[in-house]
């Protein structure tokens, strides 16, 4: 089994590009690979607690803690975050938050790097 | 290079996929990339459709959202699911381009 | 693993998307991932701005005194001076009517070595096949 990093910047809120990214999360888990997940610029908000869940949005919070229970590492982009007011104590447990240096450290030993720019 | 490129938009704005070349190329269509698998403006294929040596797949989750089937999808297009996409990666090709 | 080379493409223009200052600022972020790697472990990266992209690059960018916002110029200016390539597409920059006097090229006020190199796409696509990892903003 490989090593997945998936770097995603999509919204949480507008785009269906940021579920697109834990379906595919999902489905390398399921499969038995490591995979890392970086959230950055808008798909940080993704990484907020508290978030309450309507039908007309995107939610994907229990599908995020059942991945991080299954293995998988997800790291917030700390700037991105600290700037649209998500702070450290709003960090959903098993989560992890890093400058951007993270991701870029995580490209050297993964396998594949899969990229998901934003809008 | 093997490289797998996904396009997400249906309307683009840029142009990197008509010039990027490689050894191996698979397009994945997903999100609303899936139109270029069912529509056809003006009687016409997506001009995507005519990537030379390129191999097309279509996500079945986004075409199905949609409002389309399998059934509907240009015969150039394979329907895949999100465990086809994980295995194209790991796999068949060595890079990802989300364009 | 050793070094490891990164290709960072941006596509769209700057300021109504985050996406390019984001390609800048993590393609920057390389000179600090060494305390999440082991010993002899490098990213080494590589910007290119391709398509709409390059007009990333038209210089005397006012966001600052606009906006007061660092400027996507003020992170390419930066990225000279750590000595990543900054690479603009010729053809693009052609297509736009764009002419290199019109252009970022160097960083010397910081005191960057390094200038702004207008490539040819086939150039940026022999990159693409020479680098590990592609990532498109």
């Amino acid at each position: 089994m490989g090593e997945l990093t998936l770097g995603v910047f999509p919204s949480l809120v507008g785009s269906m590009s940021l579920d697109f990214s834990f379906k595919i999360a999902e489905a390398a888990v399921a499969k038995g690979h490591k995979v890392n997940m970086w959230l950055s610029g808008n798909a940080v908000m993704m990484a907020k607690k508290g978030q309450k869940a309507f039908k007309d949005y995107s939610h994907n919070e229990k599908k995020m803690k059942e991945l991080i229970g299954k293995g998988m590492e997800i790291t917030v982009c700390e700037a991105c975050a600290e700037a649209r007011g998500y702070h450290k104590e709003d960090t959903p447990e098993g989560m992890k938050r890093a400058s951007m240096d993270w991701y870029l450290a995580k490209t050297v030993k993964t396998d594949r790097l899969f990229h998901i720019g934003g809008e | 290079m093997k490289l797998a490129v996904f396009l997400s938009d249906w309307r683009r704005t840029e142009d990197s996929f008509e010039r990027i070349k490689a050894d191996k190329m698979g397009v994945v269509l997903v999100g609303n990339g899936i139109y270029h698998a069912v529509v056809k403006e003006n009687g016409k294929d997506s001009p995507v459709l005519s990537k030379a040596g390129a191999s097309f797949y279509v996500l079945s989750d986004d075409l199905e959202t949609r409002g389309y089937t399998a059934a509907q999808v240009n015969s150039k297009v394979k329907v895949i699911g999100y465990g086809d996409i994980v295995d194209l990666i790991m796999n068949d090709y060595e890079k990802t381009a989300w364009l | 693993m050793g070094a490891v080379k990164l290709l960072f493409v941006v596509q769209r223009p700057p300021y109504k998307s985050e996406n390019p200052r984001l390609a800048l600022t993590h393609a920057i972020a390389s000179q600090t991932a060494e305390i999440y790697m082991d010993d002899g472990d490098s990213v080494v990266p590589i910007i290119a701005f391709v398509g709409d992209g390059v007009l990333n690059a038209v210089k005397d960018q006012q966001a600052m005194k606009i906006y007061g916002v660092t400027s996507t110029e003020d992170h390419i200016k930066n990225s000279l001076l750590i000595d990543m390539p900054v690479w603009v597409c010729k053809e693009d920059m052609q297509r736009l009517g764009l002419k290199e006097d019109q252009m970022i090229t160097e960083a010397e006020d910081r005191g960057a070595e390094l200038r702004t190199k207008f490539v040819s796409f086939a150039e940026i696509q022999k990159e693409m096949e020479a680098v590990q990892h592609l990532l498109f903003f």
